[in-house]
């Protein structure tokens, strides 16, 4: 029994914060048309931005009034890279490949200014919340409760504002037909700074997620954009509900894997059944073949 | 198969030159620190080259190229501390290994477009490194491995010899490898990835094997990464991760796309260019990464076309310029 909670605790955890990467990655492809290399490196900054707040060898501000102030500027800084190294290629026919080399450049920029700037001695965040609470006789800390918690909300919110606001609409708009968004009127360029923003601040709270429940380092973005990849693969990049399906999927997959085959050889089974899902459905689990939103 | 266009007679004096100078080069650099540089500028040459050939010429866009030099390094490193298999053969044996697993990438993306087959060559790249830090003790892990033996020549002591005998492994495996990839654009092959890159309706319905041309270019182009992966092991006598770390990679891809892609010896020229500036600002520290992002964000917003493009259009201004002054 005590198992079962084990694995679906660590699923649900695992999940949320892979959920919440991976619809940044969808929203700015899906918005967009390019994949965001530095979207992992965007976890980081948002992560270290907190600490600098929130820490209480730094200014040491509660995490609540910390938490706001650096999702701001993690999206404000995701609004800037998407006008420097975005903006300039859209509308060429090699923009995915211009936009590759771009944002792993800037992935390099950032993850090094994060090592120039706060050191590479492992840091970590104060929680969201202390203490731990007993869910049939396993110990869960709060912060991870939280997370499991909140993250269905968030993303639940995210699919209001894309489905129901007129803001979101908007974005969804862009994503399926740019020309007619410039013929009635929309501002194209600032719905794709948004979309970028938006996908910058989901990328920070993941970051600051994680930063409180791991020690945060330089580096600390890289493996969990790597299982986003994974996700996005799986899930298909061209919905946002796909890799969401897809996150929990595979973090209930890797619990599994984990905890019946061993955490030494899960990475390598989930690229085979990657494999295996890409050769039968190259598109993805949840995929029609487009770039449409939600 | 026929020869295809094969390669002009120019071009092989032009490769016989280039390849006597640089055997000649040592005997005036005779220190060895410029000895070092001109080795890696031939590892990072045939890393480059080679990549240009499956994103260049086949336009395949495989992100994963980076781990193919890093499977070389690890084969090598892991069959000569673990296994005791002589350095030489451990040398084939690292781009053999480097070959098959492109063969492995090969098969999920042959069905795949665009930016499918970047994610699922980098998440291949990805799952390397965790096999490798998964494995600890076999690989080292984090940590790396180390004291890797390196390659010996009887009656030679390549530690003692100002770097001479790695520079003419270096060469020699240059040499191979810029033929190789020559021969094999110029072949019917290579016309055939190009066909597909550019048409590739047209040239499946002319009778053109998707799958098989891209499982060979994927192979072709691992080849050679491998060796070049395996002889930075011989020659560091050392591996660690950081060899797919996302400068390395930056650093690589820049070279073929500052080189301008499909053109083999543009990725040489940048890889000389590169390596060369990449060493002289090496005691920034943390700051050179950062330095070669933002120089190749600016070259990309300027000439998206790359060096060899910048290049290519100072050509044809000077040309139109030339022709205002003839005609009055």
């Amino acid at each position: 029994m005590s198992t079962i909670v084990d694995i679906v605790m660590s699923g649900l955890f695992q999940g949320s914060l892979y959920a919440m990467i991976a619809v940044g990655l969808a929203l700015v492809w899906t918005t967009i048309g390019v994949f965001n290399f530095a979207h992992g490196v965007l976890m980081t900054v948002g992560a270290y931005i907190a600490w600098q707040l929130a820490s209480s060898d730094a200014l040491g501000l509660p995490i609540f009034i910390a938490l706001p102030i650096a999702l701001l500027a993690s999206a404000a800084i995701g609004l800037l890279m998407q006008a420097a190294i975005v903006r300039p290629f859209i509308g060429r026919p090699d923009v995915v490949l211009l936009a590759v080399i771009t944002t792993l450049a800037a992935a390099s920029i950032f993850e090094n200014g994060t090592l120039l700037i706060w050191g590479p001695r492992p840091m970590q965040l104060p929680p969201l919340a202390a203490g731990t609470v007993k869910i049939m006789g396993i110990g869960i800390s709060a912060h991870q409760l939280i997370i499991i918690l909140v993250t269905p909300v968030i993303l639940a919110a995210l699919w209001f504002f894309l489905t129901r606001m007129r803001l979101g609409l908007a974005l969804r708009a862009v994503a399926q037909n740019e020309d007619a968004c410039h013929l009635v009127g929309l501002n194209v360029a600032a719905l794709y700074g948004l979309a970028f923003g938006l996908a910058a601040a989901l990328a920070g709270l993941a970051g600051i997620f994680l930063g409180g429940f791991t020690f945060m380092s330089p580096t600390m973005g890289s493996e969990p954009l790597s299982k986003a990849l994974v996700v996005v693969i799986f899930g298909g990049l061209g919905t946002i509900a796909g890799p969401i399906f897809a996150a929990y999927i595979i973090a209930f997959f890797e619990a599994i894997s984990i905890y019946f085959i061993g955490f030494y050889w899960t990475p390598a089974l989930l690229f085979a059944v990657l494999i295996l899902t890409l050769m039968l459905k190259p598109e993805g689990l949840f995929s029609r073949r487009s770039r449409s939103l939600a | 198969m026929s020869m295809g266009v094969g390669i002009g007679r120019r071009e092989i004096t032009g490769m016989v030159v280039g390849a006597v100078v640089l055997a000649l080069l040592p005997m005036v650099v005779q220190d060895s620190y410029y000895r070092h540089l001109l080795i890696m500028v031939f590892i990072y040459g045939i890393v480059a080259s080679s990549w240009d050939l499956s994103l260049g010429y086949a336009g395949i866009f495989n992100f994963g190229h980076m781990a193919l030099f890093g499977i070389g390094l690890y084969t090598y490193g892991l069959a000569t501390t673990l296994l005791g298999i002589s350095p030489w053969i451990a040398l084939l044996a690292g781009g053999v290994l480097a070959a098959l697993a492109a063969a492995l990438i090969s098969l999920p993306i042959l069905r795949l477009k665009g930016i499918y087959v970047v994610l699922v060559t980098f998440a291949f790249g990805q799952l390397v490194v965790q096999l490798i830090i998964s494995q600890s003790d076999y690989t080292g892990g984090n940590q790396g491995l180390v004291r890797i033996p390196s390659f010996h020549i009887p009656g030679h002591n390549l530690m003692r010899d100002h770097k001479l005998g790695f520079y003419y492994i270096a060469l020699i495996l240059l040499c191979c490898s810029t033929v190789f990839l020559r021969l094999m654009v110029r072949s019917r092959l290579g016309l055939a990835i190009r066909a597909l890159r550019d048409n590739e309706e047209y040239a499946t319905s002319r009778g053109i094997s998707i799958s098989r041309q891209r499982l060979i270019t994927m192979a072709g182009s691992a080849v050679f990464t491998g060796l070049a992966g395996a002889f930075y092991g011989a020659y560091f006598r050392n591996a660690s991760t950081d060899v797919f770390g996302a400068s390395l990679t930056t650093l690589l891809l820049s070279m073929v796309l500052l080189g301008g892609i499909s053109t083999i010896y543009g990725s040489l020229l940048a890889a000389l260019l590169l390596t060369i500036f990449s060493e002289m600002i090496a005691g920034l520290g943390a700051w050179r990464p950062i330095v070669i992002g933002v120089l190749i964000i600016l070259v990309m917003l300027a000439y998206p076309g790359g060096l060899y493009g910048a290049i290519a259009a100072a050509a044809r201004a000077l040309r139109r310029l030339g022709r205002r002054q003839a005609s009055p």
